[in-house]
């Protein structure tokens, strides 16, 4: 028998099959569901900011590469990633112009120039979030959708933050979970997003420790602290917590590698977003939390790691 | 009741497509390569010369120093050379290479042992010639040598083989359940051990019934059926799984009162003991996709690969890959007249299709690894730390994440996203780890 060319290679010699690739075509679908959601929402404009922020994503990194004779690494899908949850961050009255800054910010400063995917210290769509916040002031308010007529031009939260009067314009909770309020325009249709997130949970891209975490700490929180169900209530379903429970705050690079690790960072991010509601002045909270909790992501798995198996001391 | 969680936890393709098929003697090699190095520990020396005549089952290498083990003829014919081997991976081995007249005459001065002492037990164990043939290839005798000087009450007999492919040990169980009834009746009286446990993973439903009825009068023997989830086999999970201990770093698993030994092992051994023949054949699983048809063969040791695929039936596309042993901890060979050891437990060929490798991509720290590793190190973080250039740094980082500890199952290499050689990277880690205590140690005695 004669056998021209085996491959040697190191074992093991089958693999799962998973790829990187596959886990950011993965989460690309499963946010799906939110973007479609945002364009019935609020109209053709939200189309102009994905587009803004996707194809900037994917150009930035294109050109970053280029420009430093780096392997190209688009095919790897993360920018659209970080391109679309930027996107749906974003309510339509962002100018376009403003969303290209942001992303290239977002995705060249926060992610090429610490050498690309997996070597980022914060979530780039986060920062370029908080970015944008920062140099443009608004990034969700001020924008209605465009299929309900709305009374109030604030979103939910910021009417919650102003207090009983204000408060009573609320949305319901079936139009908070339908996302028929303003604010940004991925954000606000629960229903989608819980589509989404358990697509991922289907396809073990993430796990529920995070997501689920985060939500319970920010409901239990206002409970105690307020007593009151409904407020509660509109304070999970308003704003850009499940966006950032499910989407942000579950990205692998900038959390814990750990289960235990896991699950105190998505204690620390849910009682962030808390505090700076309930206390502060500003409304938003869950940017700031993840942003946080990325920089203390380290220590966290540090304090977490579990003692290995046989292991001495 | 067995609360504890299982510490296994990936589920691979068993592919197992051997199981039901009995295994089948080849007909004899022309020439056998036998290496010293067949086990772990002190290669053996060579005792015959090249042009003697020998016989299947004749010493035909002594044991060496310290932890070492005999070598025995497995054909009749003539030695033609001693000489070196290089493996695919470099390692140049001493062999003893034998012309085989076909005839397979059977060395007449074979008997049975006398075994009257614990002492000639286990001189009987290394004159036996068998090593760990899961894998491991430890000396036999070396590992029942633990009864002096510790109470062995139990004992674990792995037939888990929870390596896809494989039913190497499946098949000598299901066809041999005589020998292990015999082994466990030896091991009885020589090792004073009062609890065996048979442990068998839940995707060999013939040999839990057949031995279920085998051991049904005898309440020492417990058959344990555990779930089929790889690396269920591996000593330290295979421990802890039916048990609940753990050994700790640096210490012998007998100082628990408890061994493991391979279900084959355990079957050669009292074969040995009733017929006084050594280890010179073994079964093999010769599967893959290239291959015409799965077979299990009984094949003389120090066979080479491509007669064994020959006799196997042959392929039915080109090969892509060879494997001596599984996928997940197998070695790829670059050709086919390497020989198959004592511990090789199967032989698979890989079309070109499978045979793709993948380039690492950057970790994008999804944690399957450290999810899918049965004593819970962090691989991505050990890989990580291998990228240290500052070998005191790398030293520091590797030994404070307990690299150690790494049992060496590929379960991290097997999941990662981004192809990255986790267990390869470990490998190399472990050594780096010696290398830099022993220079550490050289430089202290200056």
């Amino acid at each position: 028998m004669i056998v021209a060319k085996l491959t040697v290679s190191a074992a093991p010699h089958i693999h799962s099959g998973a790829s990187t690739n596959r886990i950011m075509l993965d989460v690309i679908l499963s946010l799906v569901p939110a973007t479609v959601a945002a364009v019935v929402i609020f109209g053709t404009k939200s189309l102009v900011v994905i587009l803004a922020c996707v194809v900037t994503a994917v150009l930035a990194e294109f050109l970053f590469n280029l420009a430093c004779g780096r392997k190209q690494t688009i095919g790897d899908l993360s920018a659209v990633v970080t391109g679309l949850l930027l996107a749906l961050n974003l309510s339509t009255n962002v100018p376009a112009w403003q969303c290209v800054v942001g992303t290239a910010f977002a995705v060249v400063c926060v992610k090429c120039i610490f050498g690309g995917l997996g070597h980022n210290f914060a979530n780039p769509a986060i920062t370029g979030r908080v970015f944008m916040l920062v140099a443009f002031s608004a990034v969700a308010g001020g924008a209605n959708p465009t299929i309900v007529e709305l009374t109030a031009s604030a979103t939910p939260l910021e009417l919650l933050a102003k207090g009983e009067e204000a408060a009573a314009a609320v949305p319901s909770v079936l139009d908070l979970f339908l996302g028929l309020h303003g604010g940004a325009i991925g954000e606000t249709c629960i229903l989608a997003l819980v589509i989404g997130g358990i697509y991922l949970l289907l396809r073990k891209v993430i796990r529920w420790h995070i997501p689920v975490v985060f939500i319970a700490t920010v409901f239990v929180l206002y409970l105690i602290f307020t007593g009151d169900v409904m407020m509660a209530v509109n304070q999970i379903f308003a704003g850009g917590l499940f966006l950032g429970a499910i989407f942000m705050a579950t990205d692998y690079v900038t959390s814990p590698i750990n289960t235990r690790g896991r699950v105190v960072f998505a204690l620390g991010c849910g009682a962030i977003t808390f505090i700076i509601r309930y206390f502060c002045a500003y409304p938003e909270g869950v940017s700031f939390s993840i942003l946080i909790m990325n920089i203390l992501t380290p220590y966290i798995e540090k304090w977490t790691a579990k003692e290995p198996l046989g292991g001495v001391k | 009741m067995n609360f504890r969680k299982n510490i296994s936890t990936l589920k691979v393709h068993h592919n197992k497509h051997t199981a039901g098929v009995g295994s089948v003697r080849i007909a004899p090699p022309k020439e056998v390569l036998l290496p010293m190095t067949m086990h772990s520990g002190a290669p053996a020396v060579p005792v015959v010369a090249v042009g003697d005549y020998v016989r299947v089952g004749q010493l035909i290498a002594r044991e060496g120093e310290g932890i070492s083990c005999p070598v025995h003829a497995t054909v009749s014919g003539t030695v033609t050379a001693i000489e070196d081997f290089q493996q695919t991976d470099g390692k140049s081995l001493p062999c003893i290479r034998i012309e085989s007249d076909g005839k397979m005459e059977i060395d007449p001065g074979l008997k049975a042992p006398e075994v009257n002492s614990v002492d000639e037990f286990l001189a009987a164990a290394q004159a036996s010639g068998v090593v760990g043939l899961g894998g491991a290839a430890f000396p036999v005798w070396k590992k029942l040598d633990a009864v002096r000087g510790n109470k062995i009450h139990t004992v674990l007999i792995n037939g888990a083989e929870c390596e896809p492919y494989i039913t190497s040990d499946h098949r000598m169980m299901v066809e041999h359940s005589d020998l292990l009834a015999k082994g466990v009746e030896i091991l009885r009286k020589w090792m004073g051990s009062e609890r065996f446990v048979i442990c068998i993973e839940d995707n060999k439903k013939d040999a839990i019934d057949l031995l279920g009825k085998v051991f049904a009068d005898d309440d020492s023997v417990e058959i344990r059926v555990l779930p089929s989830i790889y690396p269920q086999g591996a000593k330290q999970v295979l421990l802890y799984n039916v048990t609940g201990q753990v050994v700790k770093g640096g210490q012998r698993l007998a100082s628990l009162g408890v061994i493991i030994i391979n279900v084959s092992t355990l079957s050669k051994l009292a074969y040995f003991m009733e017929t006084g023949m050594p280890l010179v054949d073994r079964i093999v699983t010769v599967d893959g996709s290239a291959m015409k048809e799965p077979r299990n063969l009984v094949v003389p040791i120090g066979t080479p690969v491509d007669y064994i695929v020959e006799q196997a039936g042959g392929l039915k596309c080109e090969a892509g890959k060879v494997l001596i042993g599984g996928p997940m901890l197998g070695r790829a060979v670059s050709a086919l007249n390497e020989p198959i050891q004592k511990a090789t437990n199967a032989i698979l060929v890989m079309t070109e299709k499978e045979a793709k490798t993948f380039e690492p991509s950057p970790c994008i720290r999804c944690g399957r690894c450290v999810a899918n590793c049965p004593v819970s190190l962090n691989p991505a973080g050990l890989a990580k730390a291998m990228e240290q250039e500052d070998e005191d740094v790398r030293f520091a980082q590797l030994t404070a994440a307990s690299v150690g500890q790494c049992i060496e199952c590929a379960c991290c290499s097997y999941v990662c996203p981004a192809h990255k050689p986790l267990m390869e990277l470990n490998k190399q880690g472990k050594r780096f780890v010696k290398k830099y205590k022993a220079a550490q140690k050289n430089e202290g005695g200056k």
